[in-house]
């Protein structure tokens, strides 16, 4: 893996991780605003389109990689993105939800490396 | 969370549920387009665009707009901290599914990776069942 692979593996799971954050936030708002407020809408669009150039490094990064090469990768994403939600979103994280996504993390790394 | 949980087919654990499938169906039907139209050759292949060559990427994409809606929905009454790892169900799916469907072998040690997230879930999901009794 060069470093130039490295990256784009981290750029993949940064939009992934900042797209999930910010549909949820788009929700909130739509639950309090409606669906055809302005912030609703603008915060959905970013959403979106981090998702999309998410969509679009991870089909580049299959066409090098194994699917199980790269899906330790992706197992990671249950921590990051419980743990921001926990930061940014001020969402409840218990010790019961920490572990449960420690083990969920764990055993998807074990799936995809044996 | 003020909204009042719809029950029936739309009902946000059911929609999860859903969504799962969406999920497995679509990352199979990418990896299946990414190697027909793999060339590493191409320097610009990195940004993965050339996958748009193949119509399994685009039946792909259609099912994971679909997914899209119904993940909005699901988040719209479930807190992401809960959501997402259950969603993570499809990596115990992905693998026992080629295990029953196309019969390919899976380790003891692919076996314990899929026991742990499994407890994993099972521990996840006692606090998505407290959260239930709230809604």
């Amino acid at each position: 893996m060069t470093w130039w692979s490295l990256v784009l593996i981290l750029v993949w799971l940064g939009t992934f991780v900042a797209g999930q954050l910010f549909f949820k936030r788009a929700m909130e708002s739509s639950g309090v605003a409606g669906f055809r407020n302005r912030q609703t809408i603008s915060i959905l669009s970013i959403g979106i389109l981090l998702m999309t150039v998410s969509f679009f490094l991870n089909l580049g990064l299959l066409q090098r990689f194994d699917l199980s090469y790269l899906y330790p990768f992706q197992g990671l994403s249950v921590i990051i993105v419980t743990l921001m939600a926990a930061i940014i979103l001020k969402e409840k994280l218990t010790w019961r939800l920490t572990i449960g996504t420690l083990l969920i993390t764990a055993g998807v790394v074990l799936v995809s490396m044996s | 969370m003020t909204n009042n949980r719809p029950s029936g087919f739309a009902n946000p654990w059911i929609q999860l549920g859903l969504n799962i499938i969406c999920v497995v169906l679509y990352e199979l039907l990418l990896k299946a387009g990414a190697r027909a139209t793999a060339d590493p050759s191409k320097s610009w292949s990195w940004i993965g665009i050339t996958g748009l060559a193949s119509p399994l990427i685009w039946l792909a994409i259609v099912v994971i707009i679909l997914d899209l809606v119904i993940w909005l929905y699901v988040l719209k009454y479930i807190p992401l901290s809960i959501a997402f790892p259950l969603s993570r169900l499809v990596d115990v799916l992905v693998p026992i599914s080629c295990w029953l469907i196309l019969k390919e072998g899976i380790s003891s040690l692919r076996w314990c990776g899929i026991a742990l997230v499994i407890i994993g879930l099972a521990i996840v999901a006692k606090p998505a069942a407290r959260l239930e009794e709230r809604l």
